[in-house]
Formats: C-alpha cells, sequence, structure tokens
C-alpha cells in the first residue's frame, strides 16, 4: 500500500526534491513562456503580446486541423500495435535469455538506434525504394521463379514491376515502428526480467499450453510494463515529423509536421505554441481520467 | 540526500555567477573589438555545411591571426527562429535574400560598415544593389541560385525537353514520377510563374486557383522533398523533379551525371540569393567585416566557387574561372530565361503564414 | 565419450521456460534483427562507396574513412554528442528512479498533477520544447558563451535531461509495480533504516528499469537534432546538427564512415566488459 507522505516527511523530501526542482526550473518554467503565447497575437516579425485571446485554439480547433490530429492518431496507434505485437516476443526472448546472451541481446536491439536517426532514415530508403535490396530479392525470385516455369513448359512470368514501398503511408508506419521499437522493448523487458517464475511453473504443471500461460499469466504480470511501452511509443510517434517527412507521400503529413512549420516557415509562434499545447491537454486529461479510474478500482477493492 | 541538493543549488549559483562574469568579459571584449580592433579575436561563422571552401576558414586564419568556429544550420527557417529571440554570439551568418529583408526589418541584422569592405568593388554592377536590400545596406551577396527542372534524360520521350512548369504542376505525362520541393512559398510563386503572373503580389483569386491546381496534380506528385531531389534523381526512385541549380550541377558533375539535365522552364523562375550579414549583438565587428572582406576577395572566391559550384556574384571571381565554369549552362542558364525571372520579395509574415496554410491544405486533400 | 554426452546435451529438449530456445521466438527475435540490420548493413556498406552520395553504388573507397578521421569538426561533434548523451544518462537515471519511487511509494496532495506533469516532456512536440529552450536561455538563464568545455554543453545538457528522465522514470516505475512491498516492510523489521532498505532492497528490484531507462535515456541524447539546435551555441556542434545540416548538399559517406566506427567500437567495448564481467564473477567463484 501507499504511504502517505506525512509518514516518512524526510525520505519524502529526499525523494521528490530533485526531480521536482528539475521539472518545475527546466520544464515547467520554459513550457510556462510558449503557454502564455499560445494566448498571444503576433504584431512583429519578432513581438508577440501576451492579449489572452482564444483566437489561435479556435484555429487550431478548425476541421482542417483536427482531421490531420486524427489522423496522426491512427497512424500513431498502427504504430503501437505493431510495436507490441513485435516487441512483446523480443524482450521475453531477452527477459529469458542467459546473462550473457541478455547483455548480447540488448545491445543488439539498442544498437541501431546509436546511429543518427536521419542516416538510418536515409539507409530505410536504400532498402526500400523502387532499386532497392527489398525490390532486388524480389526481382530475383521473380526471374527464378520465371525460369522455373518455362523449364515445365508454362508461360513465363511477365516483366517485373518493381513494389512502391515508399512515399505512401504504409512506409510511414514502416518508418515508426522502425524507429520506435526500443521505447516498446525495453520497458517490456524491464517489466519481464525476473519476474516470478513459480507461477508459470504452476500453470504449466497444470496443463496449460505455452500460448496459454503466457496470455493468462505473463500479460497479467507485465501489465505495468505494457501500459508504459504503449505510452512512451505512442506518443513520441504521435509527435514524429522526420520520418513522414522523408518516406511519406504526398499526403502523409501528421501534426507535428503543421506544427514544426509554425514554429519555423510560418514564423507563427502562437499559433505553433496552440496546436502542440492541444497535444498537451489531451494527454493531461487521458492521465486525470487514468487516475481516477484507478483510484476508484482501488477503494473498491 | 537533502545536502547533496543544497550543494547542486549553490554550485548552479556559482555557476551563473561564473556565467555571469564571463558575460561581461565576452561585452568587455566586444566593445574594445569594436573601439580598438583587438579583444578575443575570433569570428562565429554560423554557415550551411560544406558551402565555403576546403581550406577557407584556415587561410583567413594565417591572413590576419583570426580563428574561425564555423557552425552549422540547414534552412533559413532554422536560422530566423535561432535568432530570433536574440543573437546567442554570431558574427557572421549567410541568410536568403527574402530573410535579408525579413531580419533587417526585424532588426535582426546590423548596417554593415563598407569602408572596411573594400572588396566590394569586385562584385558584378548588378549585385552592387539588391531590390531586397536597397543599397546593400545590410548584406553582401555571396552566391545566387534558381529554382528549375532536373530530370533523367533516357526517360523522357526522344529529343523532348521539359522547358515549361507545366510537366510538374499540370500534367499527368509523369505520373508519380514527380517530387516538388516542400517549400510553400516557393511552390506557390513558380504556379503563379506558370500561370503567367509574377512572383509577387499574387492575388487572392489566382491562390485559389493554384491550391486547386496543386490539390488535382497531387495523384501524379510522388513526394514533397526535404531539398533533397537530387538523391531521389540519382536513386531513380522519380524522373523529374523541383530542385536549385547548384545542387544538380554538382550531381551532373560527379560520375555517372551525363543522365541527368537541368532546364530553367520558358516562363522564367525564382531566383535566390545568399548574402553574408552580421547579426545585432554580434561581439566581434571589426573581425567579422574583416572576414566578409575576405569572403569576397578574388582568391579566396575562387577556391570556394571551385568546391561548391554554385554561381558567384563577384567579377573578380568569375574572371579568375575557368571555362569550364564559366559556359556551364546549368550554373548559368540562358540570358533570355533569365531575363524572365525574378526574386521572391518579403511580402510581410501575413503572406508566409497564408503560404503555409495553402500547403498544409494542399498536403491535407 | 564428453563428445557424445556433450552432443546428447545440445539435443535435449529445452526446459519449460527456456523461451529463448523455442524455435517460433527465436524465428520472430532474428525476423526483427533482419528488419534492424538491414538498413544498417546498407549504411556500412554505402560507408565504402566512392560517390558523395549515399544513394548509387560506384565503387570501393576507403577514403571516407580517413576524411571523416581528419575532419576535426566532425570529430569535435561526435564528442560533443557522446558527452552530453553521456552525462544526460547519469542524471536522468538519478532523477528518474527518484521520481518513479516517489510516485510509487508515497501519496501526497497534488499528486495526479505532478504525474501529469511528469508525463508532459514525453508528450510535447520536440520543436515546442526546442523552442522553449529557446527563449529560456535566452531571456531567463543565459548560458555564458566562451566557457571551457564541457562546461559550454551546459545548456544542451540541461535541455536533454529535462526530456529524458521522465521516460526513465515512467519505465522504472512499471518495474516497481511487481516490487512485493513486505520485503521492504521485512528489512526495516530487521533493523535496516530507510537508506539501507533503499539501497539493498528497493534498487536491485529496480536495477532491470534502471539499465533500461538508461539506454532509453542514451538513444534519446544522442539522437536528439531539434531541441539541441535551439539550445546549441555558437561553439558547440554535435553529431546529429552536423548531419541535418549537410541535408541540402546531401550527406556524404564521411558520416556513415563515423556511425561505422561507433558501432565496432561499441561492440567491442561491449565484448570487452562482458568478458571482464565473466572473469571476475570467475573468480568471485573460485574464491
Amino acid at each position: 500500500m501507499e504511504q502517505t507522505w506525512r509518514q516518512a516527511k524526510a525520505a519524502f523530501a529526499a525523494i521528490s526534491i530533485p526531480p521536482i526542482a528539475w521539472l518545475l526550473l527546466f520544464f515547467i518554467v520554459p513550457m510556462a513562456v510558449i503557454w502564455a503565447y499560445s494566448f498571444g497575437e503576433n504584431t512583429g516579425p519578432v513581438t508577440i503580446d501576451f492579449t489572452g485571446t482564444f483566437s489561435n485554439y479556435m484555429r487550431a480547433a478548425e476541421p482542417l486541423y483536427l482531421e490531420i490530429f486524427w489522423k496522426s492518431v491512427l497512424v500513431a496507434g498502427l504504430t503501437t500495435i505493431l510495436c507490441l505485437l513485435v516487441g512483446f516476443p523480443v524482450a521475453l526472448a531477452i527477459a529469458f535469455a542467459s546473462p550473457r546472451m541478455k547483455a548480447w541481446l540488448l545491445l543488439l536491439i539498442m544498437l541501431p538506434f546509436w546511429t543518427n536517426l536521419l542516416i538510418r532514415t536515409y539507409a530505410l530508403i536504400a532498402v526500400l525504394r523502387e532499386q532497392g535490396y527489398v525490390n532486388f530479392t524480389l526481382e530475383w525470385l521473380w526471374s527464378n521463379a520465371s525460369g522455373l516455369m518455362t523449364l515445365v513448359g508454362l508461360q513465363p512470368l511477365g516483366e517485373f514491376e518493381p513494389l512502391t514501398l515508399l512515399y505512401n503511408n504504409t512506409a510511414v508506419v514502416i518508418g515508426l515502428v522502425y524507429v520506435h521499437l526500443p521505447f516498446m522493448v525495453l520497458p517490456l523487458y524491464s517489466a519481464l526480467d525476473r519476474m516470478d517464475r513459480s507461477l508459470m511453473e504452476a500453470s504449466l504443471d497444470l496443463g496449460a499450453g505455452h500460448m496459454r500461460t503466457i496470455m493468462q499469466v505473463v500479460v497479467p504480470l507485465a501489465a505495468p510494463g505494457i501500459a508504459s511501452g504503449i505510452l512512451i511509443t505512442f506518443i513520441p510517434a504521435l509527435g514524429a515529423y522526420l520520418t513522414p517527412d522523408l518516406l511519406g507521400g504526398t499526403d502523409s503529413q501528421m501534426i507535428a509536421n503543421v506544427i514544426e512549420r509554425q514554429f519555423k516557415r510560418a514564423n507563427d509562434w502562437p499559433f505553433g505554441a496552440a496546436l502542440s499545447f492541444m497535444l498537451m491537454y489531451l494527454t493531461f486529461i487521458a492521465i486525470a481520467v487514468q487516475a481516477l479510474v484507478q483510484r476508484r478500482s482501488e477503494r473498491r477493492r | 540526500m537533502n545536502k547533496r541538493t543544497l550543494r547542486g543549488a549553490s554550485r548552479r549559483s556559482i555557476l551563473q555567477q561564473f556565467g555571469a562574469a564571463a558575460i561581461g568579459v565576452s561585452f568587455a571584449g566586444g566593445l574594445s573589438a569594436c573601439g580598438r580592433g583587438g579583444g578575443a579575436p575570433t569570428v562565429n561563422f554560423y554557415n550551411w555545411d560544406t558551402y565555403i571552401g576546403p581550406t577557407t576558414l584556415a587561410d583567413f586564419q594565417a591572413a590576419t591571426g583570426v580563428p574561425v568556429n564555423m557552425s552549422l544550420f540547414a534552412t533559413n527557417d532554422e536560422l530566423f527562429a535561432r535568432l530570433r529571440a536574440g543573437n546567442p554570439g554570431f558574427d557572421v551568418i549567410v541568410p536568403s535574400n527574402e530573410f535579408v529583408t525579413r531580419m533587417s526589418q526585424a532588426q535582426m541584422i546590423q548596417e554593415l560598415d563598407r569602408s572596411k569592405i573594400p572588396n566590394f568593388a569586385n562584385l558584378l554592377p548588378e549585385f552592387q544593389d539588391a531590390a531586397f536590400d536597397p543599397g546593400r545596406r545590410y548584406s553582401m551577396p555571396y552566391t545566387w541560385l534558381v529554382l528549375g527542372i532536373a530530370y533523367r534524360k533516357d526517360k523522357m520521350p526522344a529529343n523532348f525537353v521539359p522547358n515549361s512548369w507545366r510537366y510538374l504542376f499540370d500534367s499527368p505525362q509523369f505520373t508519380q514520377r514527380i517530387a516538388l520541393l516542400s517549400e510553400s512559398a516557393d511552390l506557390i510563386r513558380l504556379c503563379a510563374k506558370y500561370l503567367g503572373h509574377s512572383v509577387n503580389n499574387i492575388p487572392d483569386e489566382m491562390l485559389t486557383q493554384i491550391e486547386q491546381m496543386l490539390i488535382r496534380q497531387k495523384p501524379h506528385i510522388k513526394a514533397f522533398h526535404e531539398d533533397d531531389g537530387q538523391d531521389l534523381l540519382a536513386s531513380g526512385e522519380i524522373d523529374i523533379v523541383l530542385e536549385y541549380n547548384g545542387d544538380i550541377a554538382q550531381l551532373m558533375a560527379g560520375p555517372g551525371g551525363e543522365a541527368f539535365d537541368f532546364v530553367v522552364p520558358q516562363e522564367g523562375t525564382l531566383i535566390n540569393s545568399d548574402c553574408l550579414c552580421i547579426p545585432t549583438g554580434a561581439p566581434h565587428l571589426e573581425e567579422a567585416h574583416a572576414f566578409i572582406n575576405y569572403l569576397l576577395d578574388a582568391e579566396a572566391g575562387k577556391a570556394i566557387t571551385e568546391e561548391i559550384q554554385y554561381p558567384t556574384p563577384n567579377r573578380a571571381v568569375a574572371d579568375l574561372m575557368g571555362d569550364a565554369y564559366k559556359n556551364n549552362r546549368v550554373i548559368f542558364p540562358p540570358a533570355d530565361v533569365m531575363a524572365k525571372s525574378e526574386y521572391g520579395a518579403f511580402e510581410g509574415d501575413e503572406r508566409s503564414r497564408l503560404y503555409e496554410e495553402i500547403f498544409t491544405r494542399v498536403n491535407a486533400a | 565419450m564428453t563428445t557424445l554426452s556433450q552432443r546428447r546435451a545440445r539435443r535435449e529438449r529445452p526446459g519449460p521456460l527456456e523461451y529463448t530456445k523455442r524455435w517460433p521466438l527465436r524465428v520472430i527475435v532474428l525476423a526483427t534483427l533482419a528488419f534492424l540490420y538491414l538498413p544498417l548493413i546498407t549504411l556500412m556498406v554505402f560507408s565504402f562507396n566512392t560517390s558523395r552520395r549515399n544513394v548509387v553504388w560506384q565503387g570501393f573507397t576507403t577514403d571516407w574513412y580517413v576524411k571523416a578521421f581528419n575532419n576535426e569538426s566532425l570529430l569535435q561533434a561526435f564528442v560533443n554528442s557522446l558527452t552530453i548523451a553521456f552525462l544526460c544518462t547519469i542524471i536522468s537515471v538519478i532523477l528518474g528512479a527518484l521520481a518513479a519511487v516517489m510516485l510509487w511509494r508515497f501519496r501526497f496532495p497534488g499528486k495526479t498533477a505532478v504525474e501529469g506533469s511528469m508525463a508532459l516532456p514525453i508528450v510535447v512536440p520536440e520543436i515546442c520544447l526546442g523552442v522553449a529552450m529557446l527563449v529560456f536561455f535566452a531571456r531567463v538563464l543565459p548560458w555564458p558563451m566562451g566557457l571551457p568545455w564541457p562546461l559550454n554543453l551546459g545548456a544542451i545538457t540541461i535541455a536533454h535531461v529535462s526530456f529524458s528522465f521522465p521516460f526513465v522514470s515512467t519505465v522504472v516505475r512499471a518495474r516497481l509495480a511487481s516490487f512485493n512491498r513486505e520485503l521492504e516492510e521485512a528489512a526495516k523489521d530487521l533493523g535496516a533504516s530507510e537508506w539501507r532498505t533503499f539501497w539493498d532492497v528497493l534498487v536491485p528490484h529496480m536495477q532491470p528499469g534502471l539499465i533500461a531507462g538508461a539506454l532509453l535515456a542514451f538513444t534519446l541524447s544522442l539522437d536528439d537534432f531539434v531541441i539541441t539546435f535551439f539550445t546549441a551555441g555558437p561553439d558547440t556542434i554535435t553529431f546529429p546538427v552536423k548531419v541535418y545540416s549537410m541535408l541540402r548538399f546531401s550527406v556524404t559517406p564521411e558520416v556513415n564512415a563515423a556511425s561505422t566506427v561507433l558501432i565496432l567500437v561499441t561492440v567491442v567495448l561491449t565484448a570487452v566488459g562482458l568478458q571482464m564481467q565473466n572473469r571476475t564473477e570467475a573468480d568471485k567463484a573460485k574464491a
């Protein structure tokens, strides 16, 4: 059960002051200025008056921007689901590996992400493009299959048409999964590692299959890890701008692209601030609702 | 733990005091640099990457004893945003024409002292004055460049040259083989040029027309690129692309470059010019002027131009360059289309915001 | 005889919980690694390309490695990035772990607000935080220019910690959910002080979360471009800033070469580290 802070005042102070102070000074204070901008008006190329206007939010709530918002949520949601489907088995494998193997697997998963995002995205383009390795492999398979068919006296296949894997929304999702996979694997691994195995053994002993054991024993035990993985994958994916810029087609813009352009090209900081804070208000509401639900369920217990 | 935070806090305040002292020192240094040409001699140069000769900075240091510290930005928008809240200590920056106007209006750049830039006389007469900076009070031209159509020759019909913006903006001929630059203002201005209007003062009803044209063309466009159109073209992902001449000249000069060509459409195009400016609050004024003067020097300019292969506004440099450069019609497009081309003027922030919203709508459509 | 028994041991069915040895999982892990490494191998291959573009293969050369090693600004940018990432990781792990313990252990007024604010740095779009930091370091806390290295990286490091430590806190807190609080109480009943209980009971349990959090913080910091750009002074270039500014004229294989070296160095260092760890463990076992 949670302690109230009164029970251990000294410990509470020691634990809570550093992070809260840091957050306050180096995050809340800078963001407060931007928050104020969201209620301001541009009065010149570099000057903003704090007029308390809601016009920036009114504009951010126009259907044009709400639709982009919604589309970004869908893309980020799909990315998160794919990351979870891929990341869970990988995290399971890491958590149940020998210590030596574990270190290597963790490193192997993380290593690609220590290479610059831009270069990594370029490398992904080189793999996926029309004259890239995926298409080269497919072409090779195609021509061999075609040769095989002539050998057995069938019509050869037509000419190979390279698949268009880039510059569309699929490419954006593939790219986002590629970029955000560690955000899912790491929290899952941290939740699964050194988990109480007696429950799993009991389940297996009682005749449940592996799938069933994983779904009904492991997943519930790892639920907090899954929740945190979803949180820290979904939200950064929602704010992605480079991947849609470089891999997307003409209709792949996401909300972060629009926000970025407000702060840069359009030189419209108040509107960019309003769009950014729309994202944050939504998160704040989601977290508050979650806290309420949790408190209610705890009380029921 | 409590003690630890306390100690951390006091360390931070010590750091702050130290910081204040350092500011004082650098400020005093800047002042004395103004007055006597002494002080902490260094030039903080904010430039595009690889936009300088390989030894230019070292040569300047050898000639004057002043080291140059180069940092990098990737777009004009980034440069502007970075300096918007104040100059963190840059001495020389390289904005493009439109941004020279914008930054001078916002008093983010300061007037140059012409007496300290005698190499101004090296410039071609047409670059000694500019509509975006009347009387060249704030800027010195570094390079100029034009947008045009780059294409892969063997993917075009026989003897065909895509010499109209139509092939990019208003035609299904190269469907899904087209990439456009994702710069809202450039796109809209070139569309206006295609429709027979100037790139400036575009009337509202024409903006609507342009938006509809781009939305209609969208199914045929493969991607909006981030100024990496030359890479898309080289990798065979597309066959025809909106790009700057300098980028394509570099591509064509490289191995396998003969597969590509570049044309400025007959309707005319947008001209840009990257300029050297001194931001307000620059700590080393004297050295900044000396550095700008050095970049306009004939020999120094030659080394830069040989490296970056951009058109030079400097007559003394052009005289030193070989014929391969001077007669390159990618670097120097024909006079007849140049005569129809214009600089895009800065028409106020409202205008940029409007262009941006149109581009967002085109993207979302 | 030994070889036979060894072979038999190898052929034995994996134990019930040795998921790593089961083939469906192995297939998934291998496929994931292929997905992650195919682009990386491409990147390494292109570091040997004669063309200055990362696009078309034209011929083999090692020139880019020579150029990368002689490119002082590239090396400086690299050292800066690694230093910032290192500092950011240490501070983020400490702050993140403390925040996680605070939220997990205590009930206090305004907890929901603190919890929500902790999540904000994850949510805020990079560009927005970048501009916020720009204004903050320009108006509120001007970071002095011309400080000696590594103090000149202070502003960037502070900004990086601000967006990294909430990630650490989220991961560690998820890990703490599986902690058996009775253990802590037992330790206290046995007379351990608050500090000893924290250090000897809670921290070991948090360890996987701390490792995961540290890896996240390091990755986030090493790769950040936008926020770094807005907090970097005239004398501090980082690797991502260097790379992004190359976009206009094509990114050169020099960057691939530098990245390849970083990958190889990391692998070698890890191998050495694990080897040393094994040896100390073996020594301990002997003693």
